[in-house]
């Protein structure tokens, strides 16, 4: 209990910088998840009606993708 | 698929929204009403009615040709918005649609008390609703109103039929049922939403007054119905319940003079949109006009908020009122030239926004 304590006081009372961009990494992930789950869905619905939908119905589904990659960036920075 | 789970707005409205693109936009009414019933057949043949037309072409013809396939048409995509469709939003699209429940009810007792054929009403019926093939079945194969009345039980029209029937077998007129009927499905259209918690900004409130101003127009509808001509039928026996602009009790005082209904109208919250309907009221005195007036006024609204708020069920919506418009549209084309009215005669009952 008091040695890995000491390792997180010993760091500066907060998280390891690489874990914080773990941390950022993974909330946008989430969130790029729920953007698209909405979009998808509604992507899915448009191509089912007509087919000629189906690559403007994959670039709107790819664009919450830009979430995770900005936040790919806090890896390199820390790192 | 069902009423279980989270609702998928989203995804119905996709759909939906491509749909409703293929509805008949103004130039095709056009084109429509200059048309022999023939010809509204043929091209109905190239749109959106194909397949309904290639399935019926070799059993009806002409008119009914049209009216049926139209229908069928109707069916096909409302089931599918319930298949589309989960969780809240799949109960609330189902609500509305009990509207066919209602026309499938009214069919059935019409056309066992005018002796029709069990085949010709079930031609008759849009199968769109909550009842299904076995229950239609019975209805249409009914041999009294009475059977028909008890088929029902466990509907949800079952409560005000029964009263309904006790008047009819006294009178032996139908209005009673049907009216029944018609109140039912009214005042049962906002069975699954809990007034006293609905946020009244939230699309589901902006929905519940889209329902509530239709409620309102049938009441607005059948008053001045009932007070052009004057009868001595008492109003409070059509009045719906859930609507806004009247209170129980106060239509009858309200029927009484027709300009004060209109003035009470106009000064109501409708009042701006339908100050247009209402002016030609006056002038021409034409019922027939002011109530396309309230159709297209209830269409543009559902169409607003279905652009303002297209994650909901807002869009699905304005969708079964378009249709259900275009509907009417086309039937009341082909209706109308195949007893020869005029061009113009048959723009002034087309409802386009």
């Amino acid at each position: 209990m008091i040695e890995p304590l000491s390792v997180v006081l010993s760091t500066g009372g907060g998280l390891a910088p690489q874990s914080a961009a773990a941390i950022a990494v993974g909330l946008a992930a989430l969130a790029t998840g729920y953007a698209q789950r909405g979009i998808g869905s509604a992507a899915v619905g448009a191509v089912a009606e007509d087919s000629d939908n189906l690559v403007s119905g994959l670039i709107f589904t790819a664009i919450p993708e830009t979430l995770i990659i900005i936040a790919f960036v806090t890896i390199f920075i820390v790192g | 698929m069902s009423a279980t789970g989270s609702s998928n707005p989203e995804y119905v409205n996709a759909r939906v929204r491509s749909r409703r693109a293929a509805l008949f936009k103004e130039e095709d009414y056009r084109k429509l009403v200059r048309m022999g019933t023939g010809e509204i057949a043929r091209y109905m043949e190239e749109t959106e009615y194909e397949a309904e037309m290639n399935d019926l072409g070799a059993r009806y013809s002409g008119v009914d040709l049209i009216e049926f396939a139209l229908n069928r048409n109707l069916a096909k995509h409302f089931e599918d918005m319930l298949e589309w469709a989960d969780g809240e939003l799949h109960a609330l699209i189902a609500n509305y649609l009990r509207k066919f429940d209602a026309w499938n009810a009214k069919t059935a007792i019409r056309g066992v008390y005018s002796g029709t054929s069990p085949d010709d009403i079930e031609s008759d019926f849009i199968r769109a609703g909550e009842f299904d093939d076995q229950l239609l079945n019975s209805l249409a194969n009914a041999g009294s109103i009475e059977e028909i009345v008890e088929l029902l039980d466990g509907t949800i029209f079952e409560e005000g039929l029964e009263l309904a029937f006790e008047e009819f077998e006294e009178q032996s007129v139908l209005v009673p049922l049907e009216n029944a009927i018609d109140k039912t499905f009214y005042e049962h259209l906002l069975d699954d939403v809990n007034m006293v918690t609905l946020n009244q900004y939230s699309p589901k409130g902006l929905y519940v007054e889209v329902l509530q101003a239709e409620i309102d127009f049938r009441n607005i509808r059948n008053a001045l119905r009932l007070s052009r001509t004057g009868t001595e039928l008492d109003p409070e026996e059509y009045y719906i319940d859930g609507g806004k602009l009247f209170k129980e009790g106060q239509l009858r005082q309200l029927v009484g003079s027709f300009d004060d209904l209109v003035e009470y109208i106009r000064d109501s919250s409708y009042g701006e949109e339908l100050s247009a309907g209402l002016a030609e009221l006056e002038s021409a005195q034409s019922l027939s006009a002011f109530e396309q007036a309230l159709d297209a006024a209830l269409l543009e609204y559902s169409d607003t908020l279905s652009h303002s708020h297209p994650v909901s069920i807002c869009s699905a919506l304005s969708y079964i009122l378009a249709k259900e418009r275009e509907i009417e549209n086309v039937r009341a084309i082909a209706r109308g030239r195949e007893v020869g009215l005029s061009v113009e005669e048959i723009e002034e009952e087309l409802v386009v926004i």
